[in-house]
């Protein structure tokens, strides 16, 4: 990779002010953050009194009651479950249907895609209670299915859209050799287009990791046992506008970021190189 | 291709751990013996709020010991989140059997659905125990929904009087004599009236109502929700006039409207402010944010006398608290296990608890002596000064959504009175269901 | 079966799970939506059915309007300035003009990670009337009771709010700029090098034309991402002071929520996928205009 790109360039007048955004821009991302960490060992009373002074003392207590009060370690672990589930049944539902909208030409087909490309228009909020009526009529308000099933819904469309451009642009000649040789359809997914899609895939279910990570309205209208929340709804109750102990929130805050912060530093190459493979085809 | 492989074993883990965790009902529910009764519950609690947390786990603790035959099924939400979820509930028909409700508005739509058991016949012979104002009818045939675990005066000027005797002056008896003193406590580098109103709540429901009282009082605002006075008669608009006036004057927390809820407390708290309007429950916050010798200075008082008042004078405004309420289906023992648990949080048992933890309970009870002195000090109050009605508690939700951003185009000096007056008149005029 | 046959049923197979999960969780609620925007509707009993009056009710209303004004605010910042912005940065690191893009790369990304609540806390903290900012220009400036007048103003409130934008969502247009570019051809570039094209004419000549399709494609996704916005505003302001701030879809949440007027509610959310549609036709007009220019 190192070779692209690698040009020398000429001009550097119009390159001081792009300097200055990407610093600018640098320090308006690390600024609270750092704030926010070092905050977050600070009582509520020495917050209140000064708000931007270091903490005089490490207060990890912040931690420790938020963690317990906010039924944190639980949290976690639901959210664990429900982002990696959504995230496996979207990613794969897209890649099949993706397939299927690619490399088969009916009339239906070009429907079935507008359809889904559709839902990207669609907000949380104005699906939430006709979603919540038909959760409790099916029964399934409660449980981790019902939880989980919106979150694929609402992957699908822009899951579908990467898997679909990419797929279009595969070669046919590989799939028509393989219906030569006898395979199904179904064998021709599982065996050539799942593996072909890699580079696609990995940005599929870091597009989805990450949504799903951070959503919260559907749980906490669609679940009522506390054993089923997620960390989101915990952050929530500590970050509402009526609440007051900025320590616990501020430490409730670094729990919630700090995960997805570690998973993009960790799967930095993967996104980018996961965009360049899915986005460009149309 | 190795790289795909390893996407193909995430995926396939991913898909274990979905069948190993997606099943959730699966849960096999405990056989219930015959005499345990399960109750669901959705409770109102700020779970970051320390001594609201104690208080509950001992209610709690305390409910269990007297009736072990009962179980409550909790879900515990706040805010926002607690609104959002309750009215979904409602209209998928899944309410719960004991849930936390409003008196006035805020859960009018729950309460007015018919879904919600009137109280009165359990509450028989009990009523002389409480503040007469917490007991005041809820429902339009004087039904009472929920039990109120507190009275809450919507309007304090808490008052550092520290600094009053530091500028050498004494709490105002009139609004004019308050205004006067602006230039004085601006020029020391203080703040007059700390109050934040960003949600855009706090004025209307912490300041105008009660000047509504004073300026129209509790006749004329029935009046005018009936449509036999107008929120264009002088009785409203003098009203208006009082916080335009205060505007004009630089007498709030310069960029009110800006300031999120909170912000006029920490700045009470770090006494840049010499009075501060917010409601009663503000105290609990006050206990535990002020020092001991803080806590000696500052004073709970009223709005000065305003001019042209009709109501009563030297006024707050009040509203019954909020409280448990049952679904209306419950009967026999489910119903009797309900009641239990209301009058476990608002009659004597919960009250004293909560009082403990310096609340202010509906139920009359003795002060202790080890109260703290700003809890003293706001049972007297609330004893003490007469009280008008909330408009947000009478007037419905929408309105206020009319009505709120109107003062505060008022406050930034973008329409006079008259105009938001006649704003809200003309919108009360189509659509509030008292009108119609 | 035929071999037709067998071809429809996988086609099937392959898609109709998609359509049945996505189906029942948004398409239900969506056509019941649509059915409630012609009712009033408080979420009790029988709906009134009332026609058009919700949409009449719509268009009549000022706080509509000013919040769509400030959707489309939003829309053109978003096209007209995180695009060209994550462009220029993406081209920037891209072509090695400064050291250290993968620091800078990560930086620019990383906002979108961070929850919209917790840029609103510190902003909050440093720009409010008690904030660190403020402060400072109060002794600066030698007046006390100096504010940020620009929260204040009915057409200016939305800026602060537009500028936060910029900075949290430009980086995902950045990576996949970087992205797409790493995947064209060095060889292009070195042969327009040797025949002597300068910077500016690469860029014009040779990177712009490669890059028109993912232009659009982004394009498309900011313009439905930004008629959505709800979650950074609601933290921020929750479209105060006085509606200065609001957008459609807090209009919607507040109708639907607060006031308990589903049929209202319903007709808001209709209002936005229509308005998202034209949008996103217009985009595709211009689309189509410019890639037969470039063809």
């Amino acid at each position: 990779m190192d070779a692209i790109g690698g040009v020398k360039h000429r001009s550097s007048l119009w390159l001081l002010p792009a300097c200055m955004i990407m610093l600018f821009f640098s320090f308006l991302t690390l600024a609270p953050l750092v704030w926010l960490l070092y905050s977050s060992f600070k009582p509520h009373q020495a917050i209140i009194r000064n708000v931007f002074s270091l903490p005089e003392t490490i207060h990890f207590m912040n931690y420790v009651t938020a963690w317990e009060r906010g039924n944190l370690g639980l949290y976690f672990v639901n959210s664990i479950t429900y982002t990696s589930t959504a995230t496996a049944i979207t990613t794969f539902l897209a890649l099949a249907a993706g397939y299927g909208l690619a490399k088969f030409r009916y009339r239906v087909t070009g429907i079935i895609y507008a359809f889904f490309i559709m839902g990207l228009l669609i907000t949380p909020h104005s699906v939430l209670v006709p979603l919540f009526v038909l959760e409790t009529s099916l029964n399934i308000d409660d449980t981790r299915i019902g939880v989980i099933i919106p979150y694929v819904a609402f992957g699908l469309p822009f899951l579908i859209y990467l898997a679909t451009s990419y797929i279009r642009g595969l070669p046919d000649e590989l799939e028509q050799a393989a219906l030569c040789d006898g395979a199904g359809y179904l064998q021709i997914f599982w065996r050539i287009i799942i593996p072909l899609c890699a580079p696609v895939t990995s940005t599929m279910i870091i597009f989805a990791f990450i949504s799903n990570w951070n959503e919260f309205v559907f749980v906490f209208v669609l679940t009522s046992k506390v054993v089923l929340r997620s960390l989101p709804v915990g952050i929530n109750s500590f970050a509402g506008g009526l609440t007051r102990d900025y320590g616990l929130q501020f430490a409730a805050l670094v729990i919630g970021t700090l995960p997805m912060i570690i998973f993009y530093i960790f799967f930095h190459d993967q996104i980018a190189r996961g965009f360049a493979a899915g986005a460009i085809k149309g | 291709m190795k790289s795909f492989k390893s996407i193909g074993m995430v995926l396939i883990l991913l898909l274990v751990s979905a069948f190993l965790f997606a099943g959730g009902k699966a849960e096999t529910e405990k056989a219930e013996s015959a005499e345990k009764i399960t109750l669901t519950m959705l409770e109102y609690q700020d779970v970051t709020d320390e001594s609201e947390v104690g208080t509950w786990k001992v209610l709690l603790e305390t409910f269990y010991e007297e009736n072990p035959n009962v179980e409550l099924k909790i879900d515990t939400l706040f805010d926002e989140a607690y609104h959002n979820k309750l009215q979904a509930m409602l209209v998928a028909d899944q309410l719960p059997d004991i849930m936390f409700l409003w008196p006035g508005k805020r859960t009018g739509q729950i309460t007015s659905s018919g879904k919600i058991k009137d109280l009165r016949p359990w509450l028989k012979g009990y009523e002389n125990d409480f503040a007469d104002i917490a007991i005041a009818p809820q429902g339009p045939n004087g039904e009472i929904w929920e039990l109120p675990e507190q009275v809450t005066a919507t309007h304090v000027m808490y008052t550092n009087e520290r600094l009053l005797n530091e500028l050498g002056l004494t709490y105002p008896k009139t609004l004019d004599e308050l205004i006067g003193q602006g230039k004085k406590i601006r020029d020391a580098g203080y703040i007059p009236i700390a109050m934040d109103n960003g949600g855009g709540w706090q004025m209307q429901s912490c300041l105008l109502s009660a000047l509504v009282e004073r300026t129209g009082g509790m006749d004329w605002l029935e009046r005018a929700m009936i449509g036999k006075a107008k929120f264009t008669d002088p009785e409203f608009v003098n009203s208006l006039e009082v916080i335009d006036v205060l505007a004009k004057n630089q007498m709030f927390s310069p960029g009110i409207n800006q300031a999120q809820y909170g912000q006029a407390l920490t700045d009470f708290v770090n006494e840049k402010a010499v009075y501060f309007i917010d409601g009663g429950w503000r105290v609990t916050s006050l206990v535990s944010e002020l020092a001991e010798e803080q806590k000696s200075y500052v004073k709970l008082n009223v709005f000065p006398e305003v001019p042209n008042t009709r109501g009563q004078r030297g006024s707050t405004a009040a509203v019954a608290g909020t409280g448990y309420g049952m679904h209306a289906k419950l009967e026999g023992a489910k119903a009797e296990a309900a009641w239990k648990w209301i009058w476990h949080y608002s009659g004597p048992v919960g009250s004293k608890i909560r009082q403990a933890e310096g609340a202010v309970p509906a139920y009359n009870l003795e002060v202790p002596a080890d109260t703290d002195i700003l809890v003293k000090r706001l049972t007297e109050f609330t004893s003490n000064v007469p009280a008008g009605y909330v408009l947000d508690a009478k007037l419905s939700q929408e309105g206020m959504g009319v009505l709120q951003p109107a003062l505060q185009e008022m406050i930034f000096g973008n329409k006079t009175p008259q105009q938001v007056a006649q704003e809200y008149e003309n919108w009360v005029a189509k659509n509030e269901p008292t009108r119609k | 079966m035929t071999v037709k046959g067998t071809r429809k049923l996988s086609f099937a197979t392959l898609t109709i799970p998609a359509v049945l999960i996505y189906t029942s969780v948004i398409i239900f609620p969506i056509i019941f939506n649509i059915g409630l925007s012609f009712t009033k509707w408080s979420g009790l009993g029988t709906p009134q059915w009332v026609w058009f009056d919700q949409y009449r009710r719509i268009l009549g209303d000022p706080v509509f309007w000013h919040g769509l004004r400030n959707n489309l605010l939003i829309v053109a910042v978003s096209v007209f300035g995180q695009i060209p912005l994550g462009f220029i940065l993406a081209y920037i690191i891209y072509r090695r003009m400064v050291t250290a893009g993968r620091f800078f790369e990560v930086m620019i990304f990383l906002p979108i990670t961070i929850a919209p609540v917790v840029v609103a806390i510190l902003w909050n903290q440093i720009f409010s009337p008690a904030g660190i900012v403020t402060e400072l220009v109060r002794i600066i400036r030698n007046d006390p009771r100096y504010v940020f007048k620009i929260f204040e103003n009915k057409q200016l409130a939305i800026l602060p709010i537009l500028f936060v934008i910029i900075w949290m969502y430009t980086g995902l247009y950045m990576v996949i700029y970087i992205a797409n570019l790493q995947k064209i051809n060095p060889e292009l570039l070195e042969s327009a090098t040797i025949d002597g094209a300068s910077e500016g004419q690469i860029l014009v000549r040779v990177i712009i034309p490669l890059m028109v399709h993912i232009i659009f494609t982004t394009t498309i996704f900011a313009v439905t991402g930004s008629l959505k916005s709800f979650d950074l505003i609601w933290a921020f302001t929750q479209g105060g002071p006085a509606h200065y701030t609001e957008v459609i879809a807090i209009y919607m949440y507040l109708n639907t929520f607060r006031y308990y007027n589903y049929g209202l509610g319903g007709a808001i959310s209709m209002v936005i996928i229509l308005l998202s549609i034209i949008i996103i036709l217009l985009t595709l007009f211009v689309y189509k205009h410019f890639e037969k220019k470039y063809e």
